[in-house]
């Protein structure tokens, strides 16, 4: 709100500079005209205009109310000092001359004094003053003229203005907290959204998994296995689109239910039937029931898997075996297999494989994976989770 | 069995999601889309009306003092008649339509308006002082104003440019200048096209304040985001990808799709894996601040965010707005004199050995770098703003001020796991 305030103000104190100084430019141009203002008097005159002109130029900069009285005295200033020497018959053009600098060059403060009662004191007096100090230039006697009126009604037209964009900005402002209001719920329920597709996240391993399959033309893997996985996944990617959260759980057979605790077991098992069906023989060591927090166990089962498949592209073996361990903190899962290994420090640290799907979701979760490999060798994993 | 499945064109994954990694090349709905009128400058015309009415009724009032000098009364009456009909019909047409001017009705306006000031002049013509006497012309150049929130800046700036000139030629053909005479019409030609001008100043001004206003007001949603949110695309993008992959999954398991798959559908399953796998991680990467800077038109021009430990996201929701506020005050520039403006906001690196005293906080150190701005020059809003979200010490460098802020906040390890 205090943003908006400040912009508003600043608006209006431009839009015053503006029409201001075009106002005192047109009054000093039409006073600057031969015999339109005392010869002697017209430089004294020039300067007041200018140090005028220098006062607009601070409202605009300056929200002080001190230089809208600044501007207005030496605005009046002028309008007097031009009509030097009193009495005399002065042009026929003085009014006109004078009046831009009423209704423009002083007037245009009334742009920024529509605010609080004080300011509408001032912009009464400087109203008063101007109307009157215009009026005085004309014909003797006439307290009527056209350029006084002129005077008036630009002092008006600048409050009217003013006060028009303060009202106008707070009604824009109700419209827009309600567009903001939307908005945030819009943006709530798209996190809402969103966090429901990421957490699927078991389905989309599985799905991700038959995908880097099918990029390798599903060479090496039964079809009718891979046709079966793929109708599978198709499935369940249909059902999170229809709004349930899908769990596989076994292969073949899947919970809808989200679950908040699962137990180990169950879920392992979708992994071992997966890499069955693609030809990579695991042999599992350990057992024991552990209840871990669903996204643990995603997180867990997730770099498992991802594990498992590196074995399966690169390892150039068609087995390996997995190591699962508990201790009252931790579950550990050691990945071993005699492939050709790797030099782990030869492995760009960027690459996204490995480092992305592994550590950074186990790190998630306050986990961690460990690699160890020597060319020749075969690699060795060791994942830990909390408990 | 011939393969039947084949998948969208390539482009369309590419067109509709955006390249791993790469910010979203979409924004939301951008301000400038929102109809104008929508954000209260309809209201402004009504304010502008008046002050057209207000003027008009002072020239009527000058023209009816003035009546016996006119040689003959008709064409100036007929000039007002024509002009109060065109007003008061515009005003209708308008509140009648919903605010929103055709072509058509505009130069059918702007024609009435120019058979105004031809009927004006014509009647003033013989008494050879155009500045003196014209009034319903000069009433035309402040009715014009009524549609300056309907049409285009420079069609109404056009329009006021034309009356100017009509003046002009007017005064020059048939008023003899001297010294005496000069006054009243450099006046009369400055009253024809200031309403204009300043309308139209006036009127953009307004528009481009709540314009941004509207755009804060939407990013101010990121502030109560956890600390690492998707942004508004990420869910649509990735059901799109889901989508995708379903697709082609399904084509695979009812046979449409050849096995072993072509090349083609195989390079799109591995395309389709990679993007998926970066979607997947990389929403949960971005901070609020990210997703406000990106997502807005104001700050996204000026501003870099560097997180790389998302930082951001421990910052509370009060440290948030006031960082956010700074970040805006220092991204604006009213008087638009520096295109070089750019605020650089870097965030960590955590620095263990400086501890805050508390076990259960942290200190943030996020470093601004703002160029194109002097001292002197920044919004003491901004300094009110930092306050709020921890120390800050400021320093003058080459150009440009550099801000550094030491922001207390909850350390995560104490605070409950976010499940």
């Amino acid at each position: 709100m205090e943003l908006i305030e400040k912009e508003r103000r600043r608006l209006l104190q431009s839009a015053a500079r503006a029409f201001g100084l075009s106002g005192v430019l047109i009054a000093g141009i039409c006073l600057s005209l031969p015999g339109v203002v005392d010869p002697d008097i017209l430089p004294s005159v020039i300067i007041v205009l200018a140090g005028q002109a220098g006062a607009l130029v601070m409202v605009g900069r300056s929200g002080h109310i001190a230089w809208v009285v600044l501007t207005v005295v030496l605005g009046c200033g002028a309008l007097a000092l031009a009509q030097l020497p009193w009495g005399l018959a002065s042009s026929l053009a003085l009014p006109t001359a004078l009046a831009p600098l009423g209704a423009a060059g002083i007037g245009a403060v009334g742009f920024v004094l529509s605010d609080n009662s004080g300011r509408w004191l001032l912009w009464g007096a400087g109203t008063l003053a101007s109307c009157l100090l215009v009026a005085s230039a004309g014909p003797a006697g006439a307290a009527f003229s056209t350029p006084a009126i002129g005077t008036l009604a630009g002092w008006v037209i600048t409050l009217i203005i003013g006060l028009w964009v303060t009202v106008g900005v707070q009604r824009a402002l109700r419209r827009i907290e309600a567009i903001g209001r939307a908005h945030h719920l819009e943006r709530q329920a798209s996190e809402t959204e969103a966090q429901r597709r990421q957490g699927a996240r078991l389905l989309h391993d599985t799905v991700l998994a038959t995908l880097t399959l099918l990029a390798h033309s599903g060479v090496g893997v039964n079809e009718e296995a891979l046709r079966e996985q793929a109708g599978e996944d198709a499935r369940l990617l249909r059902q999170l689109r229809l709004g349930s959260t899908p769990m596989p759980r076994f292969s073949g057979v899947y919970s809808l239910e989200p679950v908040a605790e699962t137990p180990l077991g169950t879920t392992l098992e979708s992994v071992k039937q997966r890499f069955l069906r693609m030809g990579l023989t695991v042999r599992w060591h350990g057992t024991g029931q552990v209840l871990l927090p669903s996204d643990v166990l995603d997180a867990f089962l997730l770099a498992l898997a991802e594990c498992l498949e590196n074995v399966r592209r690169h390892a150039g073996v068609d087995e390996a075996d997995v190591t699962i361990t508990q201790s009252d903190e931790a579950l550990r899962a050691v990945v071993t297999d005699a492939g050709v290994g790797f030099d782990p420090t030869d492995v760009d640290p960027e690459r996204l494989g490995f480092t992305e799907s592994v550590v950074a979701r186990l790190r998630d979760v306050g986990g961690s994976a460990r690699v160890f490999s020597t060319p020749g060798a075969g690699t060795t994993v060791v994942l830990e989770v909390p408990r | 069995m011939s393969p039947r499945y084949s998948p969208p064109e390539e482009s369309t994954l590419g067109g509709l999601v955006r390249p791993a990694g790469a910010r979203s090349s979409v924004r939301r709905g951008s301000p400038t889309s929102t109809h104008a009128s929508a954000l209260g400058s309809g209201f402004l015309g009504i304010g502008i009306a008046i002050v057209a009415a207000l003027q008009s009724m002072l020239g009527i009032a000058l023209f009816l003092l003035r009546a016996d000098d006119y040689p003959s009364l008709l064409p100036a009456l007929a000039a007002w008649l024509l002009l109060m009909v065109t007003f008061l019909g515009l005003t209708i047409t308008i509140s009648a339509t919903g605010e929103r001017l055709p072509d058509w009705l505009y130069g059918l306006f702007l024609s009435s308006l120019g058979a105004v000031v031809w009927l004006d002049f014509v009647a003033i013509a013989p008494l050879g002082d155009i500045g003196r006497y014209a009034t319903s012309s000069v009433s035309a150049g402040f009715v014009l104003l009524v549609v300056v929130t309907l049409r285009s800046r420079w069609e109404v700036l056009l329009a006021s440019c034309l009356l100017g000139t009509a003046f002009i030629v007017a005064i020059l053909l048939t008023t003899p200048l001297t010294p005496v005479t000069i006054p009243a019409q450099i006046v009369t030609v400055a009253l024809a096209v200031g309403p204009g001008i300043t309308g139209v100043l006036l009127v953009s001004g307004f528009e481009r304040m709540l314009k941004r206003e509207l755009d804060r007001v939407l990013i101010q949603s990121t502030v109560t985001a956890p600390r690492l949110a998707v942004g508004m695309l990420a869910s649509e993008e990735l059901a799109q990808l889901d989508l995708a992959a379903e697709e082609l999954l399904e084509a695979v398991a009812s046979g449409d799709a050849a096995l072993p798959l072509p090349p083609r559908l195989a390079s799109r399953a591995s395309g389709l894996a990679t993007d998926l796998r970066l979607h997947l991680i990389e929403g949960r990467r971005e901070t609020w601040l990210v997703h406000a800077v990106t997502e807005s038109e104001h700050l996204g021009r000026r501003v870099t965010v560097t997180d790389p430990a998302t930082l951001a996201g421990l910052l509370d929701d009060v440290q948030r707005d006031a960082l956010l506020a700074a970040l805006w005050l220092l991204a604006t520039d009213p008087t638009g004199v520096s295109p070089t403006r750019a605020i650089a906001v870097e965030l960590g690196p955590l620095d263990p050995s400086r501890g805050s005293g508390v076990a259960e906080q942290l200190i943030v150190p996020i470093t601004m770098r703002v160029t194109g701005l002097r001292r002197n020059r920044v919004d003491p809003g901004v300094w009110e703003a930092l306050d709020q979200v921890g120390r800050y010490s400021d320093s003058t460098t080459g150009g440009g001020v550099l801000i550094e802020l030491d922001c207390l906040v909850e350390n995560p390890v104490d605070a409950p796991r976010p499940s």
